[in-house]
This record gives structure tokens, sequence and C-alpha cells, in this order.
């Protein structure tokens, strides 16, 4: 039973992990909370739906298109919802990625509600489960763990041997010094809008073929991804992989050995728990201030 | 002398004739009610995962009424239908109930299809005396207690969850456990399902809980199998079901499973699950006993195709045709001289009513207005046809 409920919530820790990132990234550059950043991945996946299951173009060409969306998604968010309001207080600027959020949720009900409840989208690999050792696996439940660890990875190569994920993480650390050594932080804001778009992209794809789509799958998703990020400290982008490998465990294993019943609810109390002890969380450290 | 005699006796007879007959209410004073029409409001969701118990059941009335009309009408007027959206939420369906009865002064609403949106609405409802046919919502509160103007032709939660208690019985189920979700609407089958099953003298073998978003069931799946249920009633949305339905299958756990109405489409419910031969062992019931390629519906299929022509027929079209069917019918019992009150008392006598889709009669009476108790038990074969697997009627 163990090893059945640590597959199962290391498969929901992929998905969380896939929301926080993008959250943590926007927040390390920007100062602020994307209320739409499930919204964004909602939309994505609709374009990989349309992509690959209505037009019948291959896997590839949907993730590449869910991508392309997620990033272009995030271009126009900071555009529209956080360029004109950047010298505005915080409670503004997070209203205004809310209002996005109900923007793109109307968007996703007008354009594809129609199609169906929940959407199915088909899996990369066979549905047959295959047995590794004693235990069962769903072939998807890895290609989400993998492709999430893939992301990941590449995610951190690009943080530390590109330039731009350097002027990134140069202005998360000192936006003021940033500016003064010539980095166009404007640049860089509108960029991690559009590579947390993206991540957002990946992860729709990754998971689609297990949470099905709709129109409003992205503040669900939202939650528990915010949820990693808080718990394991708001601008640690591994503090935030930590916090959503803890949550799906805990959430698994409450439900497995404790009951159904305590599932959801048990994740958050231990949330609770740290933060009383550790409001940084995990391994955050000082709170940001916005350039 | 003789003559004035007689002017004063025919105005005599004139003012007692017109005092003894109190003149009928005129078209101009019945809300929705012209000379040459009757304007019916709907409210449900128009986009959204919702939309199939709103916009496709509209879709259905919509296609009763063309039919009627284009055979001339009820008594001599058109049916008229404006829509109103409700997004599935209270808020949104008190807008909409509240624009349909003031400003677009409907005669009466064939609409709900949300069971917590439609719930919200009541109290308005039935302070406006507007007559309302609930085509799709389940939620008891609709129709217990009684309101004056309130009438169910749709399924209720608890006439389905005592119609799980029994198809399970029927079976030959002996050890039942239940797998279901623990918010408003999931409590509205829940508790009624417990009470029924107390009632029948059952224990269940195990009890699950379920969230609406959740994406995996492994927890749930080790537990029901543990207590090796012959059957699982399922109150889950078709999403948790789904992963429900997966994730068993992943365990090779395959024991009878028991749906009801909000997983209503066979067939699009295979696809959302995605494993071949999971749902192989599930029943799920339908308000309607047809399927959407039954000959016997083949009219409705022509007419929707005619007004919607990217549209197949649906079940969740069907949820209107028969909704409309019984609004009709009242409407034409009701007479050339129609009013609100003439309608309603004409739905309190409905009695034994037969629709083209409904699984059993429908029959109202002064102090039930649950008017259908005849759930459809529907079974897809693996990648094949949806069959009627039985109707049954409970009290």
């Amino acid at each position: 039973m163990l090893a059945y409920l640590v597959l199962a919530g290391l498969t929901n820790s992929a998905i969380y992990a896939l929301v926080g990132i993008g959250i943590v990234l926007i927040f390390k550059a920007t100062g602020t909370i994307n209320f739409a950043q499930g919204d964004v991945l909602m939309v994505a996946g609709y374009v990989a739906y349309m992509l690959h299951v209505a037009l019948h173009l291959s896997y590839p060409v949907a993730v590449l298109g869910a991508l392309a969306a997620g990033f272009a998604i995030g271009m126009l968010s900071e555009r529209l919802a956080f360029r004109p309001l950047k010298s505005a207080d915080t409670i503004s600027l997070v209203l205004a990625t809310v209002g996005l959020s109900f923007i793109l949720k109307g968007f996703g009900r007008l354009i594809w509600g129609g199609l169906g409840d929940y959407l199915s989208f088909p899996s990369l690999v066979t549905d047959t489960p295959i047995m590794m050792g004693d235990i069962i696996i769903i072939p998807q439940q890895l290609v989400v763990i993998g492709g999430a660890t893939l992301v990941i990875a590449c995610f951190a190569v690009f943080f530390k041997f590109t330039p731009l994920g350097r002027m990134m993480q140069a202005t998360a650390d000192n936006r003021r010094a940033a500016l003064l050594v010539g980095i166009r932080v404007d640049r860089v804001h509108l960029m991690a809008f559009a590579v947390g778009g993206a991540l957002a992209g990946a992860a729709a794809v990754l998971m689609a073929p297990i949470t099905l789509l709709y129109p409003d799958i992205g503040f669900p998703l939202f939650i528990k991804g915010f949820a990693a990020a808080v718990f394991g400290g708001l601008n640690s982008l591994p503090g935030t992989l930590l916090g959503a490998v803890a949550i799906g465990l805990i959430e698994s294993l409450a439900g497995g050995y404790l009951g159904s019943g305590f599932l959801d609810v048990s994740a958050f109390l231990v949330i609770m728990a740290v933060l009383l002890v550790r409001p940084r969380g995990l391994l955050g450290s000082a709170a940001l201030r916005r350039a | 002398m003789r003559q004035r005699l007689q002017l004063i006796t025919g105005a005599i007879l004139l003012m007692a004739g017109t005092i003894g007959t109190a003149p009928p209410a005129q078209a101009a004073d019945v809300p929705g009610v012209t000379d040459t029409e009757i304007t019916i409001g709907s409210f449900g969701p128009l986009a959204g995962p919702g939309y199939l118990y709103g916009r496709l059941a509209m879709n259905g009335v919509q296609a009763v009424f063309d039919t009627v009309n284009a055979a001339g009408g009820v008594n001599g007027r058109k049916l008229t239908l404006v829509r109103e959206d409700d997004r599935c939420e209270p808020a949104g369906a008190i807008a909409a109930v509240r624009k349909l009865i003031f400003d677009d002064k409907v005669f009466a609403i064939d609409g709900g299809g949300c069971s917590n949106a439609a719930a919200a609405v009541r109290a308005d409802v039935e302070q406006a005396g507007v007559p309302w046919i609930v085509f799709a919502a389940v939620h008891d509160a609709l129709t217990v207690p009684t309101a004056p103007n309130i009438f169910s032709p749709a399924l209720t939660a608890t006439i389905e969850s005592k119609a799980q208690v029994v198809f399970a019985q029927q079976q030959g189920a002996k050890r039942i456990a239940v797998i279901s979700m623990r918010d408003s609407w999931g409590r509205s089958r829940y508790d009624p399902l417990m009470a029924a099953l107390k009632t029948a003298g059952i224990t269940p073998v195990a009890d699950e809980e379920m969230s609406p978003d959740a994406n995996d069931a492994t927890a749930q799946v080790l537990h029901l199998k543990a207590a090796n249920p012959d059957a699982v009633i399922v109150i889950l949305y078709p999403k948790p079901a789904a992963v429900f339905l997966r994730d068993a299958a992943k365990f090779a756990f395959k024991p009878m499973t028991i749906g009801q109405s909000g997983i209503g489409d066979p067939a699009a419910f295979e696809e959302q699950v995605g494993v071949p031969g999971a749902t192989a062992n599930f029943n799920t019931i339908a308000m309607v006993k047809v399927t959407p390629d039954d000959p016997a519906v083949a009219h409705w299929r022509d007419a929707v195709t005619k007004l919607y022509p990217n549209d197949r027929l649906s079940t969740f079209n069907m949820f209107g045709i028969g909704s409309a069917e019984v609004l009709v019918e009242a409407l034409r019992r009701s007479g050339r001289d129609l009013t609100r009150e003439k309608f309603i008392a004409e739905m309190n006598h409905l009695t034994k009513f037969e629709t083209d889709v409904y699984g059993g009669p429908i029959t109202c009476t002064p102090t039930d207005h649950r008017c259908n108790k005849s759930p459809v038990w529907l079974k897809k074969d693996p990648g094949g046809a949806i069959h009627v697997v039985a109707i049954t009627t409970v009290d």
C-alpha cells in the first residue's frame, strides 16, 4: 500500500511543482503573485487539445502549441495586468491578476465550454497499466513525473547558464542593483511572465490526460501550486519543489492511512503548522521588495 | 310606460348578466400572454462544464416549441422561449430568474439546470407565483416541502438515491460500498442514500470520500478493494468518477458501480475514463428511457438537427423535450382563457401523462410535485452501444 500511495503522491507532486514553480518565477522577478497562473494552464491545455484532438496534429506539435500559447498569454498578462500597474500597490496588482484569471476563465468557457463537460486528452503512452515489480503503474504517471523532472531540470539550466536566466536571477536577488548595472528590468518582467506561461503550457499537456480538461480547472491547480510555493518558501525554487513533493505525499498518505476524508485537509494542516514555526516557509529567505 | 318598463327590465338583466359572469382574465392581464403568443422563460448554464444541463436542455425545449408552433401553437398561441444564463451559480440563477419574472414578464419557467443554483431561486419563484417546471435540477429542496407553483418532471436526489439502493439489491449485491463527494451537491444525495440504506437494513462495507477536483483515487480504491464490495454506489461528478474508475482499473478492481444522473452520458464518461474496459460494470441513472439513436425519438432527432445543424441529439436535449411536453400538455388543458392559476390547477391534476422520453408516466398531485419517480438505468458496452437495462420505480 505504501508504494502505491507514494507513487500516486509523487504524480500529484509533479503537477503541483510545475504550477508552483511558475508562480514563484513570476513572484521572484516581479514581487507579484499571478492568480491567473492556473487559468493560463487551462487555456494552454485547450490549445493543445484543439491541435491534437480536434485537428489531429501530432503530440509534439500539441506540446509546442501549448508552450507557445502559454508563452504568449504570459506576455499578454504582463502587458495588460502588470506593466500598467507596476507602480501601484501590491493589492492592486494582485487584483489585476485575479481579474485576468476571471477573463481567461470566461474566455475558456466561451470558446471551449460547449465541447463537453470534461474533455479527455489522450495519453502520450498506452493506457494499459504496467507492472513494475509488485507495483501497478499507469504509464502516464511516469510520463508526468519524468516530464516534470525534465522541465524543472531545463529550468535550472536556464537559470544557471543563460544570460536571460542570469538576468532574471539578478533581478530577483536585487532589482535596484540590476537596474544600476543596466539590466532592462521591464524586459525581465516580461520574460518572467512569458516563461512562467510556457511552464504552465508544459504542465497542461503533461497533466491533461490525468486531470481532464474543463474551464474551471485552473483555480484548484493554482491553489495547490501556491500552497507548494508557500510551504517551501515563496521565493525559493528548490523550496517550491520540496513543498510540492511534501503536499503530494502528505495528501496521499493521509488519504491512505487516516481515511479519504483527511486527504484534502491534511496538507493544509501541515502547512499551517510549518508556517507557525517558520513563517518564510521551509527554504524561504527574507521577503522580496518590488523595484 | 311599457317601453320604459322594457328598458328598465333590459338594463337589470344586462347588469345581472354582467355581475353573474365576471369577464375572463384578458390576455393583456396575464404576464407573458398575448392573443397570439405565450412567453416561457428558461435559465441554466449556457457555457462551461454545466452547459449540458442548461443550453442543451433548452435546445430540447426549443425543439418542442418549434414543433408545436408549426402545428398551430397551443390553443391558437405560439410559444416563445427566453433564455438566461445562470452560470450554474446561485447568484447567477437569482439574477436570471428575477430578469425573467420582472423584465421579460414570462408566463412560466421551464428551466433549472444546476441543483444548487436552482435551489437558490425557489423562494423568489414561489413568492412571485410564476409556474416553474424544473427540467434538470434534482435538489430535493425544490420540491420538498411542496411549493404551490413548482413542479418537477425531472428526478429528485432522494428518488435517485433510493433507486441506487433498489437497483443494487435487484442486481444481487449484498455488500455495498459508497464513494461520494461531501459538498452541497454530494450531501443532497449522500444523506438520503444513507437513509435508504438504513431503511433497507444495509450497513455500507466502506464509505469513501472524494473531492470534485481530485486527480487521484489510489487511497479510496485501496480502501474499497480491501472491503470487497459487490457494488459501489458512486455519488460523484463525472471528473472524480472518471478518476476513480481509472484508478480502480489500475488495481483490477471492477465491482458493479452504480452512478446517478450527474453522470448521465455513458458515452462521454467512457471517453473521460480513458482506460479500455474500465466502465464495463458501470450503470448509471438517466432521466430518459430512450438513447439518442433510438428510432422512437427520430422525430426529435430531426427537430434538434434542423434547429442546431452542428448538434446531434443528446440525452440532455431530451431533459428539455420531456419537460416541455409536460408544459405544453398543461397549457393545452388550461384552454384559451389561460391564467397561471388554471395552469397550476392542471399541473396539480396531471395523472399518468406519457411523454416520449421519461422512464415512466408523469403524475403530479396537489401535495406532491415530484412528478417523476421512474429512474432509468443505462449501461454502455465497452466501445459499443448504450442500453436501457432497467427502469426502477420508487416511492
